[in-house]
């Protein structure tokens, strides 16, 4: 699986996430875009573990970062890195990343590209909570 | 264009109020009216940001306005994420400026404690890419987390130049019988002892609780009105001198140097150059602190120190009460409170108390051009006003 980007047929400039005019040079007829799988190794720009978590996420923290891809195109993503460090370099996988009431949505979660991969992403399940039924 | 001055102001605590959202705009609205010695204003602009998710309230204005007993003067509630408040300033300085109306009532309220604190952290959330950020569990203390490593990176900002932060706001809030927060803290209770990390754990990482500012309920109001109406009122003149608005892509990933808001820069320089004063005569200033780093970020790109320079400035206590520029001597977000909507108007209302020389114990000497920095979303839509003390 894959995560698209929108790349530019007049300038070439990639554009992620999509939007409607072009960032770079404000191209904006109708189907302008190809879509790009953007690529999965980068390199990671910052990162956090967040301990207060949104409604969906029954977990005690939650590693987040935003990384360089090889193209020079960022994402923001979950991390499944124990330790994580600025410049780490980093390899992605397309990967449920939420799941509510309605369906599971699709992110990319990285990993340390060298050494073992940890599995600090989604921490020990906060015992079990009675959830709403699916519909 | 005409000159707009501020002619009453109003405030509820900023607390956890068990009143219904119509009522924390109006009892602020009422208070201002009196302040201003107005019984009827041409046009009113509520600002709010989750009436119609956490209160089932929509069209919130023109429950306002029938509560007031108001009616038929004009109504619009006005939603800019958490600078919904210096938005609907803008958009009445814009009414008086213009000649539209003269006299013009401008609230901002927000009743988040009606909800659960995983609802109210999802809500906010909401402000993130739906797709390049929400989806994977973003919320605003985790783009503020991620950024704030960067910043330690790159300027050496520490755990502990947040935590002077908080402690020189929560000392300001104890002042302020209007804040949230009124506890003592001190670096060594949130920092140095070993229960450190029980009274301060983490929240995102390397932001802790005492970094983030708390969820609050609460209410305010400015009113605004020509020169004309001004005139025949007793108070001392406060000039809405300067408005400045930019924003910033939606998403944090896609700017060039994350580690710029350079929606707060191009926001404030608007302001200032309107106003034609320079960062270098504001005498207190009001910046959106929702998190500990954004002050010290914000005094930067506003130009009131260096970039880079700001915490440097902090340690030297040159932000304090007593210092050489105050900011935040209300107690800021982080010990005020942070009503969303009603932050930004919030900000206004101390920065005019301080102007007219009514703020008691946390009066700051001799200020008479103040400023006010109101951050929306992860810094992509920021409203930043300029007040001049006149006479």
């Amino acid at each position: 699986m894959d995560i698209y980007a929108y790349k530019c047929r007049k300038c070439g400039h990639v554009n992620y996430p999509y939007r409607l005019v072009c960032k770079k040079c404000r191209g904006n007829e109708h189907e302008e875009f190809d879509p790009v799988p953007l690529p999965k190794k980068g390199r990671l720009l910052t990162f956090t573990r967040l301990h207060t978590l949104p409604a969906d996420f029954l977990v005690a923290t939650l590693s987040l970062g935003i990384v360089e891809l090889e193209n020079g195109v960022r994402i923001t993503g979950q991390l499944n890195i124990p330790e994580p460090a600025i410049g780490m370099k980093v390899k992605g996988e397309v990967e449920p990343v939420r799941t509510d009431e309605f369906r599971k949505h699709y992110g990319m979660v990285f990993s340390a590209e060298e050494g073992p991969a940890g599995s600090l992403r989604r921490s020990r399940p906060v015992g079990k909570r009675s959830r709403r039924p699916p519909h | 264009m005409r000159n707009v001055y501020v002619a009453g102001l109003g405030l509820t605590a900023f607390s956890r109020l068990e009143f219904p959202l119509v009522e924390l705009a109006g009892y602020p609205a009422m208070q201002a009216m009196k302040d201003a010695g107005v019984d009827r204003v041409d046009h009113l602009y509520v600002a709010n940001m989750g009436g119609s998710r956490l209160n089932r309230q929509t069209g919130l204005a023109s429950a306002v306005v029938d509560s007031l007993s108001l009616t038929p003067a004009g109504a619009e509630s006005i939603e800019n994420g958490p600078a919904s408040g210096a938005s609907a300033l803008k958009q009445g300085y814009m009414a008086v400026a213009s000649g539209l109306h003269d006299v013009v009532m401008v609230v901002g309220a927000e009743r988040m404690r009606e909800v659960n604190n995983l609802e109210a952290t999802d809500f906010v959330a909401t402000l993130t890419h739906p797709l390049a950020e929400y989806i994977y569990g973003v919320t605003l203390p985790s783009l503020a987390g991620m950024f704030t490593r960067l910043y330690m990176e790159k300027y050496g900002v520490t755990s502990r130049h947040l935590a002077m932060v908080a402690v020189k706001n929560h000392d300001n809030a104890l002042l302020n019988p209007f804040a949230h927060i009124h506890q003592k803290i001190t670096l060594e209770g949130i920092l140095d002892s070993p229960e450190a990390m029980t009274n301060n754990p983490y929240v995102a990482e390397p932001l802790r609780f005492f970094d983030c500012c708390p969820v609050s309920d609460g209410g305010a109001c400015l009113i605004l009105v020509s020169e004309e109406e001004a005139k025949k009122l007793k108070k001392p003149l406060v000039r809405l001198a300067g408005v400045g608005q930019a924003t910033d892509t939606h998403t944090v990933q896609e700017r060039r140097d994350p580690t710029d808001l350079l929606a707060v820069r191009a926001a404030a320089a608007q302001a200032f150059a309107m106003a034609k004063v320079k960062p270098s005569d504001v005498g207190v200033a009001e910046l959106h602190d929702a998190f500990t780093i954004l002050e010290i970020v914000e005094s930067e790109e506003v130009g009131f120190f260096k970039k880079g320079e700001g915490h440097r400035a902090l340690e030297r206590g040159e932000t304090r009460l007593d210092g050489r520029i105050p900011i935040n001597t209300s107690g800021g977000l982080k010990g005020k409170g942070h009503p969303v909507g009603a932050t930004g108007v919030g900000q206004a209302h101390e920065i005019v108390t301080q102007l007219r020389g009514e703020a008691k114990k946390r009066q700051v000497k001799n200020a008479r051009v103040g400023f006010t920095c109101n951050f929306g979303g992860f810094g992509n839509n920021v409203v930043c006003l300029v007040f001049v003390r006149e006479g």
